[in-house]
């Protein structure tokens, strides 16, 4: 049964004014529909503007051209039905773990008590219980992004928007934390979309693999991982398929990766005429 | 107790004392009229401490200071929290910011005095003068290195724009606000006395000034000494209530940067 999308982008496109007056196209062309409960990794290497794209879903960085329909409806600026995960963690550092984990329920008018009973639900579940009265400096990188996925959880958005998230962590605590997100992805089924340039991390988390060109970004190729849930990664490992899909997707890569020095893709007419008429 | 140790807790003091015994020292071998020695200075201090008048005027600068100091956080931290996220309004208000800060705040005093009198007025609002600026610098830098995405998560959260300055960008900001507003203390104590000294009427200023005219130095190097401690003990206050506000600070904020892509 075909469920319906939940994310509809088209001819999305974001271009920047740079320094002496000109526009650089960040991201063109983008067409890409997510269903509900679907795991999307979006693939390339830095620059590609693959981070620009969840902004502009997350409604934090408006378009340039195109549209992004969430739930049918057009989206003009942040929601709580798309929660942001970002690298940086991006907690608020004059409150405690509890504290932030609370916010989003006391932004949504939710009472003290319930608020704190369901954060600390949430901290149990990602077992930060016990560090529940500390503040984010004291807390190492992978304890600060469980309390930022576990901050963005409480809200329950529909969608999360995770930004490389777990880019700034130690090998070890990467994988801890791609099986835990996986268990509660497993477990409430919501609608991702994971920034990456991790092809592992990506293969071994997702529906779909976006693979983005190098600047300006376009959806180079779509690739369906077709692995069986739950997944577990000792047993991916030595999955032929799992094998197989990074192989591919590190070609991909690779392939981006080299056509570094080739021509730039076309810009559409009008942006050409529009550039020399600025002159 | 190491020797270490005890230089340390006994460093401040020793340095206080150590200067004490220079000035005496020069005073006594210099013997000029206008440069009393420590001893007869310091000997003035309970006439002018236990002295009903004179506290009461140093109760007046210091109520005139705290009036200045007040507005200005009312009115500088917004501003300067507004322009360091609004990149058109830095760009209208950055060159009045520039030109204004190297203006001596109480040169501008005869010019408020013909305004607003010579009254707590005039003083009050040259004293908000000086110690806007600083806060505004500090308020705007703090709140324009603050992370988007700090803002952005609350946004996601459901918050307005005019609640994420007060309630994310305010405290994102803190740490950078309470640096200008240490810088802006100092400030209100210099202006505080340079407004006295032009317009004379009460305050820790005009004491001083009096003294001078009166050629009562001992009572001038009196007053320097109090004010001197009255800073001190202003710094010392704040930085206690800095450090409580802030706690949850790290030392570098934007410590953790990360590749966007």
């Amino acid at each position: 049964m075909e469920k319906r999308a939940m994310i509809e982008i088209q001819r999305l496109g974001k271009s920047f004014r740079i320094a002496g007056g000109k526009r650089h196209v960040a991201l063109e062309g983008i067409d890409l529909n997510i269903r509900e409960g679907e795991f999307v990794s979006i693939l390339g290497p830095s620059g590609c503007g693959k981070s620009t794209l969840l902004y502009m879903l997350g409604g934090f960085v408006p378009p340039s051209s195109g549209s992004i329909q969430v739930q049918g409806r057009p989206v003009t600026g942040p929601g709580p039905d798309r929660g942001p995960v970002f690298q940086e963690f991006a907690l608020f550092p004059w409150k405690t773990v509890l504290g932030n984990v609370m916010y989003g329920l006391r932004q949504q008018g939710v009472g003290k008590r319930e608020a704190r009973e369901r954060a600390m639900a949430l901290l149990h579940k990602v077992n930060l219980a016990s560090y529940a009265d500390f503040y984010p400096k004291e807390l190492s990188g992978g304890m600060r992004q469980r309390v930022a996925i576990a901050r963005t959880l409480a809200y329950d958005p529909a969608t999360l928007l995770m930004d490389e998230p777990f880019g700034a962590l130690d090998a070890h605590t990467r994988t801890v934390l791609q099986n835990e997100l996986l268990q509660i992805w497993e477990r409430d089924r919501k609608t991702v979309m994971f920034v990456t340039h991790g092809v592992d991390e990506a293969v071994f988390l997702s529906d779909r693999v976006v693979v983005m060109t190098r600047s300006p970004g376009r959806i180079r190729t779509v690739v369906d991982i077709d692995l069986p849930r739950p997944r577990v990664r000792a047993e991916l490992l030595v999955d032929r398929r799992y094998q197989e899909y990074v192989v591919e997707l590190e070609r991909l890569i690779e392939d981006v990766h080299h056509e570094r020095d080739a021509e730039p893709a076309p810009a559409p007419v009008a942006k050409t005429t529009l550039k020399v008429a600025t002159r | 107790m190491s020797a270490q140790a005890i230089l340390q807790r006994l460093g401040a003091p020793l340095t206080v004392l150590v200067l004490l015994t220079l000035w005496e020292l020069a005073a006594r071998a210099l013997a000029l009229d206008g440069f009393p020695t420590a001893t007869e200075s310091l000997a003035q201090l309970p006439a002018i401490l236990f002295d009903g008048q004179s506290l009461q005027s140093i109760g007046a600068s210091l109520a005139r200071m705290f009036a200045g100091i007040g507005l200005a956080l009312l009115v500088a931290v917004p501003a300067g929290l507004a322009m360091g996220r609004n990149p058109t309004l830095a760009r209208m208000l950055n060159p009045l910011l520039s030109a204004a800060y190297p203006v001596p705040k109480a040169a501008l005093m005869p010019m408020v005095m013909l305004w607003f009198g010579v009254g707590d007025l005039s003083k009050i609002l040259v004293i908000f003068l000086g110690v806007s600026l600083p806060l505004l610098y500090h308020s705007y830098h703090g709140a324009a290195r603050l992370d988007d995405k700090l803002l952005w998560s609350a946004a996601a959260m459901g918050m307005r724009a005019p609640a994420r300055l007060l309630r994310i960008t305010l405290p994102g900001a803190l740490p950078e606000v309470l640096l200008g507003c240490r810088v802006g203390l100092a400030m209100a104590l210099i202006v505080m006395i340079s407004s006295e000294m032009i317009a004379r009427q009460s305050g820790a200023g005009d004491l001083l000034f009096n003294a001078l005219d009166m050629a009562l130095y001992p009572d001038v190097y009196a007053m320097i000494v109090i004010l001197a401690a009255l800073g001190f003990a202003l710094d010392w206050a704040f930085e206690h209530l800095r450090l409580r506000l802030v706690h949850w600070a790290e030392p570098r904020q934007d410590a953790a940067s990360g590749g966007n892509s």
